[in-house]
């Protein structure tokens, strides 16, 4: 029947007509909770190769020079600093502090990773 | 006009979900965001390489401080738990059967306890090679 | 001299065992009109046969609840001129995740069966209203004042909420706004209902239904106060309390 909710309808979360900044929020901590949670495990499996001796890890290391990983390394990082801050802007306003400027909370979190992500830029690309 | 036959008519809301999972992300979430900022400023800047990557022997020497391989440990286990159970949320909100969602908590535990387990195996390992 | 608007209003219809449809109807209104004034222009000199709901007219009692151009909004406070201009087209749609009943009216029994389960306050004394000014010491003899709740049970919220969308069995910002405002402390055999599945953890702080809310609920921040009430009574058991 129609207009009824359904698991479907997750996929309208995505849909960005409408939504307030906290919608945003929530689905950008969404997708950078997935993605993170990919690297996470593939990291953990790359730093196996510490346990086989310098010159598997050295392989890996010389992987890191490449310009596409490090644009990948950049995007994890981004996401961090946004998907931590928003959950520090979640654990806020859980206990009622800066409700009212819940809004400006996730701007801020998207500013500082914006700002986090070209300092590490800097340092990968010209350090 | 008749009910709508799709109605269903409310029950009490499914226990099981409690606040003691969500207190755990909150907990960890923090404490791994600090850590990570430690691990971003330390795999890139303390570095002997250029980029300021660390190298095997860097590493290896990095781990002979017992306080690195103990704050590694906290580190995966925090993340690793913040992670599944934050998966699991997002399972949650696609309204699965109890079977399906008792499949995916047994399979996030497993998977949660290996992570963890080979974490801390590795953490050691790496320290013992500075022996 | 009030001004004269000449306005299209693509109202959404669907009859039972009809697929949805949207009918164009073009009115003359004046813009310092309400929405509702326009659709019940519609019902009154159009089609006798569009169904809307309506009772109270100044926000009180929640009937008239609809998505006017996607957006949720009480329509007798939603000024013509502040949500389409002379010649646009103003589309008017039911509240999302509740079923339609016919055309702009939408089921809300399922809604209300849930403001029931939390017993939600319809009157409460005024010492225990969360007012926007309250009076920097309430004598305890106020406490025999009583007001209405702010809350109108129009399902605005419930329509605005991404998780609502779906599943209907989440309790819904205004059912935990009401579990709110009776207290965890006060009432303890709330928090088994809203420490569920489908309570209080659900809401992820989208606060969409802070945005549409058009009373002073602000079942957002409710929710996190909620929260903040739920761990305290959780660690309270913890330690024996």
């Amino acid at each position: 029947m129609n207009n009824q909710p359904s698991a479907k309808k997750f996929l309208g979360w995505f849909n960005p007509l409408g939504r307030n900044p906290g919608s945003w929020a929530f689905i950008i901590s969404r997708i950078t909770a997935l993605g993170l949670t990919l690297y996470l495990f593939l990291h953990l499996i790359v730093l196996g190769r510490l346990a086989q001796g310098p010159e598997a890890y050295q392989e890996f290391l010389a992987l890191t020079e490449n310009p596409v990983v490090k644009i990948g390394e950049l995007a994890v990082i981004g996401a961090v600093i946004y998907h931590g801050l928003n959950g520090i802007r979640i654990v806020l306003t859980s206990f009622g502090i800066g409700v009212t400027r819940q809004a400006q909370l996730f701007y801020a979190s998207i500013v500082l990773a914006i700002v986090g992500t070209l300092v590490f830029t800097i340092r990968m690309f010209a350090g | 006009m008749t009910t709508p036959s799709t109605f269903k008519p409310v029950s009490s809301p499914r226990p099981g979900e409690t606040a003691w999972l969500w207190l755990v992300k909150i907990v960890t979430g923090p404490l791994l965001f600090l850590i990570f900022i430690l691990h971003l400023v330390v795999n890139h800047y303390l570095g002997s390489t250029a980029s300021g990557l660390m190298t095997y022997d860097d590493v290896v020497a990095y781990f002979q401080n017992p306080l690195i391989p103990a704050i590694e440990i906290i580190f995966v286990t925090a993340v690793v738990t913040h992670s599944l159970v934050g998966l699991r949320g997002i399972v949650l909100d696609m309204n699965p059967s109890r079977p399906a969602l008792n499949a995916v908590t047994v399979l996030l535990v497993a998977l949660g306890a290996a992570a963890i387990g080979y974490g801390i195996w590795l953490a050691l390992v790496i320290a013992a090679k500075g022996l | 001299m009030s001004e004269k608007w000449t306005i299209t209003l693509r109202t959404y219809r669907q009859k039972e065992g009809e697929a949805p449809r949207y009918d164009d109807f073009t009115l003359d209104v004046d813009p310092d009109e309400y929405v509702l004034d326009a659709v019940e222009r519609v019902w009154a000199f159009h089609d006798r046969s569009l169904c809307f709901r309506h009772a109270c007219h100044h926000s009180t009692c929640g009937a008239c609840g609809m998505r006017v151009n996607g957006v949720e909004k009480l329509t007798c406070i939603t000024i013509l001129r502040d949500v389409t201009q002379n010649g646009a087209t103003l589309k008017v749609e039911p509240l999302r995740n509740f079923p339609v009943v016919s055309d702009l009216a939408v089921d809300m029994g399922d809604f209300y069966k849930k403001n029931e389960m939390v017993d939600a306050r319809a009157v409460l004394p005024v010492i225990e209203a969360e007012i926007e000014h309250p009076s920097s010491a309430w004598n305890p003899n106020d406490a025999q004042y009583i007001r209405l709740s702010d809350c109108l049970e129009c399902g605005m919220c419930i329509s605005a909420c991404p998780v609502a969308a779906t599943t209907s069995e989440y309790l819904g910002p205004a059912p935990l706004a009401a579990a709110q405002d009776r207290g965890i402390r006060r009432n303890p055999e709330l928090l088994n209902i809203v420490d569920s599945e489908d309570g209080l953890w659900r809401c992820h702080s989208a606060f969409e239904c802070t945005a549409v809310c058009p009373s002073f609920v602000d079942p957002g921040r409710r929710i996190m106060d909620l929260r903040k009430q739920v761990i305290g009574a959780k660690l309270g058991q913890l330690f024996g309390k």
